[in-house]
This record gives structure tokens, C-alpha cells and sequence, in this order.
């Protein structure tokens, strides 16, 4: 703006610059949008991150492998479960060992666990952007109740480091997995309750039919992932295309959208909390017994029972405690499917206990510049469903 | 493809531009110099029975405590959706003036990893319209990911005392 010789303001361009964030409730974190404002419309959309930045690539070269464990939670931390099944998948392959049959099971009841708990936290805070209150409330009824099963599993509501090197961390009782079963009977008619509010509600329809769309060859460039690209016609889904972990022992689908609009989004991943919780189902019918862990005690520690009997034992405790596990010389990328999409951890191993590099490969963090696309030509309210549609964390963008 | 398959079609159409390949741990790897990137890159994604059109991530190594040459590398890993194969791509980057060429016009999701590339350790990314900051503030001096960065080292990043020089906080090396 300058100021004109009769004291009047005189813009000097066409457009408005409006800043939104960074701390702004619906950009779920802090993430800052300068956009350029034609009227209502707008015209571009420039992102800016970097306020959640905590070092964790740099600090978990720094770690031992199992220390890293516990800051991989706090990457993606809607769905905790998903970075510690990529970061240990990864040191796995790099070590050359298979975990347990039951280990297997109970790492995908987890996982499907924290993809439901995610979807419902998207689910509530979308649908609260766009303005349904209480849809909000009723998922966050749900998602209490798979943190109470975290907790009771692991110790730990959400950040749970539950998937360890060679196995879990300890074995599920026969009770938890008895009130899993509970919960995922319970959960289709809910599911059922939050679709009656939204699927065909006008409202809900007029505000995101048509709205940051995106074409099954942008969504392929922009590199969205997960239930984005999905939303978008690309039937590419880890769990299917690249089974780990045994998912190619469960019968479930791959809910594609056509449109690639914030309204595909949204049913792909309703579809999908159905398909998780069909996933869940399956795995506790068929859940083996036997041990929960691998046996190999480089990697994984002896029974605490041996400790007092066995030399061999009381030596390995004290090794894999004070120096850790010794990781061969190489690097590794194993990709898996977290609840946004292809999350992973590019480690390089300089044969020490520590790894040399830990890459994390965030979906939100690859998709906003192409979020940032989808909201040019949009109205400013639509910019928050698109937000919300993409479902971004900011914990994994900034790192 | 198998990961040795493409291995050895790539190998096979493009000669010396790829200076060698390998199948490490199952997964198909190139091995390519910063100045044939460009042209391999385009290769993959163009050709049809490749048709890696998709990218998952770009990242950075450095090899310093390693004592190898280059002490640099940029790691790009490749889908394809329809073949549901992958391959990466290593270019390595020598130690003064590491610079890499943009591959924004192939794939327009390399526009941010490649800045985190610039932010996080110091390349050059040649052909990118925006080469600020990424995730550090503006103005940021030192590359993080750098192995020479120290972990621990703090620069204050605002006093009242404009006068007062920042002293680093140097602590002892972490325990691993």
C-alpha cells in the first residue's frame, strides 16, 4: 500500500496477500499459508514450514538403533505404530532376520489399531473445519477407546514404541485381545453413525463435491500418497501391491475414488476404517501362539528368568544393554503403509551400533507442495477442507 | 521388473552414463554421476517398460568419518504404479561445491525434498526457481545434516542484548 498526496491508501496491486497460520486451528499444527487473494478466490498458495522442526534425522543418527524407537513415535504422532513398524522393518531387512509368526499379528493389530485412531482424529478435526461439530465428538468417543487398548498393551496412551527390533515389546494378553475383539465389534455401527451424518448431508456434499481435485496423473506427480492418491483413481496400496508383515495372508479391498476430490478423500477413508477393522477382525481369529519375539539374543534381550542361570545369558543382557545391536554395513528403504500414506526409513549402516543416516520419508511432508496446487482457483473457505482433506502431520513434515 | 532386471535393461540401454549397478538387499540400485542425472532420470520415467513416474524420496548422505570419495551422495528412490517396481538412484557429490541438477520438471514433488537437500546439507540444487531455506529459519548459518555440524551447538537466535555474542554451547560428544 502507498500512500497517495490527499493521505488516501492506494493499493499497489490487484490482489490481497492474506497470512494464515502459523498457528491457525485448522492447519492442525503449525503450518503457514501466504496466500494471494483475488476477492474470494485464491490465486496462489505459497507454504511455509519448518516450526515443528525438532532434528530427529540428525539426533537419530546420535542413538543407538532402539533408542531411535521412541523418536519415530513422535514423527507421525496420530498413528505411532506405522514409523515404529518402518524403522524396525528397515533395520530388520539390514540385519537379515524374520520376526515371529505372532510378532507378525500383533504388529498388524497395532498398526490397523492406529490407522483407525488416525482416521477418526481426521475424521473429527476435518469435519470440525468444514463446521460439523458433532461428528467431532463422537470420534473422539471412538479414538479414546483404542488409546485405552495402547495403553493397556503397551503402557502408554499414544506415543506406545510398542514394534521393537525382532518382535514387540511384550506379548498381548489373551484379555486385551478379548476386548480388541469387543471394540471391532463394536465399531462398524458407529462408523455406520458418522456416515449418516456427512455421506449424504448437503452441506457436507456442497463443501467438498468438486473441491481441490486432483487428476490420477497430478496426483502421481505431486507424489500424494495413501488415501490421496487413491482418492485420485491409483489402485497402489503397500499392503496389497508389496505385502510385509503377513498382510498378504488378510482378505481385504483397496476402496479407490474417482473424482479426486476432497468428497473421494473422505470416502476412501471411511471405506478404509472399515477394511481395518475387517483386517483386525481376521488377525485375532487367526493370531498364533508361540513367542513374541525373535529368539536370537543379539538382537532381542534373554528372559529376565535365565538372567540368574545362564552365563550366557546375563552376558548378552549386558551387551545388547550397553552397547546395543550391531547392524551389518549397508543401506535399505522399506516402504509400508501408513494411515497417509507410504511412510519409510531410508537407513544407512556403517556396521556400528548407531546408524550413519535416518531418512524418513513423510507422506504429508511430500504432499503439500501439491496441496498447495490443489487450493489455487479455490474459495479461502475451501482451503481449510483441503487442508483437512490431505490430512497433514505436522510432526513428520518438519522432522 | 525384478530389482536385476532393471539393473540390467538400465545398464544395458545407457552405457556409460550409468557408472555401475547392483541388487543390494533385493532393492535395484544405480550408481550415477551428478551430470548424467538429468538424462538417466528421464530415461526411467519415459520409458515404457520402466515407467517410474512416481517419487518417493530424495535424501541426502554424508560419508565424512567414512573416508571414502565423494564424501556427498543424494539418494533418490523411484516407484512405478503400474509395474509396482522401484529402483534408486546414488549420486555421488564431491566435497567442494556439491551440486546436483533439479528434476522439478519430471517430478514436481521433487521441488521440496530437493530444498531440504539445500537446507540440510549444502547442495546446489541447479534449475530450482526457489532456493531458500526450507526448514531452518532465513538467515540460518551451517548445514544440519552435515556430519561436521555439531549435534549439541546452540546459536542464540534472539537477545535484548544486542551487543552480547552468542557463545556456543559446546557440550561433551553424545554416548552412543
Amino acid at each position: 500500500m502507498t500512500v497517495t498526496e490527499q493521505g488516501l491508501l492506494e493499493r499497489d496491486k490487484d490482489t490481497m496477500t492474506l497470512n494464515m497460520g502459523p498457528s491457525h486451528p485448522s492447519t492442525h499444527g503449525v503450518f503457514r499459508i501466504i496466500l494471494e487473494m483475488d476477492g474470494e478466490l485464491v490465486k496462489t498458495a505459497e507454504p511455509e514450514i519448518g516450526y515443528l522442526h525438532t532434528g530427529i534425522e540428525k539426533t537419530s543418527e546420535n542413538k543407538r538403533y532402539q533408542h531411535v524407537i521412541p523418536m519415530t513415535d513422535r514423527l507421525d504422532y496420530l498413528s505411532p505404530p506405522s514409523n515404529n513398524l518402518a524403522f524396525c522393518l528397515t533395520t530388520e531387512k539390514l540385519l537379515q532376520i524374520r520376526v515371529p509368526e505372532r510378532a507378525e499379528y500383533l504388529r498388524v493389530i497395532m498398526c490397523e489399531l492406529a490407522r483407525l485412531g488416525s482416521h477418526l482424529v481426521w475424521l473429527a478435526t476435518h469435519a470440525l473445519d468444514i463446521g460439523a461439530m458433532t461428528v467431532f465428538l463422537y470420534c473422539w468417543r471412538e479414538r479414546e477407546m483404542i488409546l485405552d487398548l495402547n495403553e493397556e498393551v503397551a503402557g502408554v496412551r499414544m506415543m506406545t514404541s510398542y514394534i521393537r527390533i525382532g518382535g514387540t515389546m511384550r506379548d498381548a494378553s489373551a484379555a486385551w485381545l478379548r476386548k480388541v475383539r469387543q471394540f471391532v465389534d463394536y465399531l462398524p455401527s458407529k462408523i455406520d453413525e458418522y456416515e449418516r451424518l456427512l455421506t449424504k448431508n448437503p452441506i457436507w456434499l456442497d463443501r467438498t463435491q468438486g473441491v481441490g481435485a486432483m487428476t490420477r496423473e497430478e496426483a502421481i506427480n505431486w507424489s500424494l500418497s495413501g488415501p490421496a492418491l487413491r482418492a485420485s483413481g491409483v489402485d497402489f496400496d503397500f499392503r496389497k501391491q508389496r505385502p510385509y508383515s503377513g498382510y498378504e495372508e488378510f482378505r481385504f479391498e483397496v476402496p479407490t475414488g474417482k473424482n479426486g476430490d476432497v468428497y473421494d478423500r473422505y470416502l476412501v477413508r471411511v471405506e478404509e476404517m472399515r477394511q481395518s477393522r475387517e483386517i483386525i477382525s481376521q488377525a485375532l481369529d487367526a493370531i498364533p501362539a508361540g513367542p513374541y519375539k525373535i529368539e536370537d539374543n543379539k538382537v532381542s534381550l534373554p528372559p529376565r528368568s535365565t538372567l540368574h542361570s545362564s552365563m550366557e545369558a546375563l552376558i548378552h543382557h549386558f551387551k545388547l544393554v550397553s552397547e546395543g545391536i550391531h547392524v551389518p554395513r549397508g543401506e535399505t528403504y522399506v516402504p509400508i503403509e501408513g494411515p497417509r500414506g507410504e511412510v519409510g526409513f531410508y537407513i544407512v549402516s556403517d556396521g556400528g551400533n548407531a546408524p550413519l543416516r535416518v531418512k524418513l520419508r513423510a507422506p504429508s511432508f511430500m504432499a503439500i507442495p501439491g496441496m498447495c496446487k490443489m487450493m489455487e482457483g479455490c474459495y479461502i473457505a475451501d482451503v481449510v477442507a483441503v487442508i483437512g482433506s490431505i490430512d497433514i502431520v505436522m510432526g513428520e513434515v518438519d522432522r | 521388473m525384478t530389482s536385476e532386471e532393471i539393473v540390467e535393461t538400465v545398464t544395458q540401454t545407457l552405457g556409460d552414463k550409468v557408472e555401475r549397478g547392483e541388487v543390494a538387499l533385493g532393492d535395484a540400485v544405480l550408481f550415477i554421476a551428478p551430470e548424467h542425472l538429468p538424462e538417466v532420470a528421464a530415461h526411467l520415467k519415459n520409458d515404457p517398460a520402466l515407467a517410474f513416474d512416481y517419487l518417493s524420496h530424495i535424501s541426502g548422505v554424508d560419508y565424512l568419518d567414512e573416508d571414502r570419495e565423494p564424501r556427498f551422495e543424494a539418494v533418490y528412490e523411484f516407484h512405478s504404479m503400474d509395474h509396482n517396481h522401484s529402483v534408486r538412484l546414488r549420486v555421488g557429490l564431491a566435497e567442494e561445491n556439491p551440486t546436483v541438477p533439479s528434476l522439478t520438471g519430471l517430478w514436481g514433488a521433487a521441488v521440496y525434498p530437493e530444498r531440504e537437500l539445500y537446507d540440510m546439507f549444502g547442495f546446489t540444487i541447479t534449475g530450482l526457481d526457489n532456493d531458500k531455506r526450507l526448514i531452518m529459519p532465513e538467515g540460518w548459518e551451517g548445514f544440519p545434516l552435515r556430519k561436521d555440524y555439531p549435534l549439541t551447538t546452540e546459536d542464540i537466535a534472539f537477545s535484548h542484548n544486542r551487543d552480547y555474542k552468542s557463545e556456543l554451547v559446546k557440550s561433551k560428544p553424545p554416548t552412543r
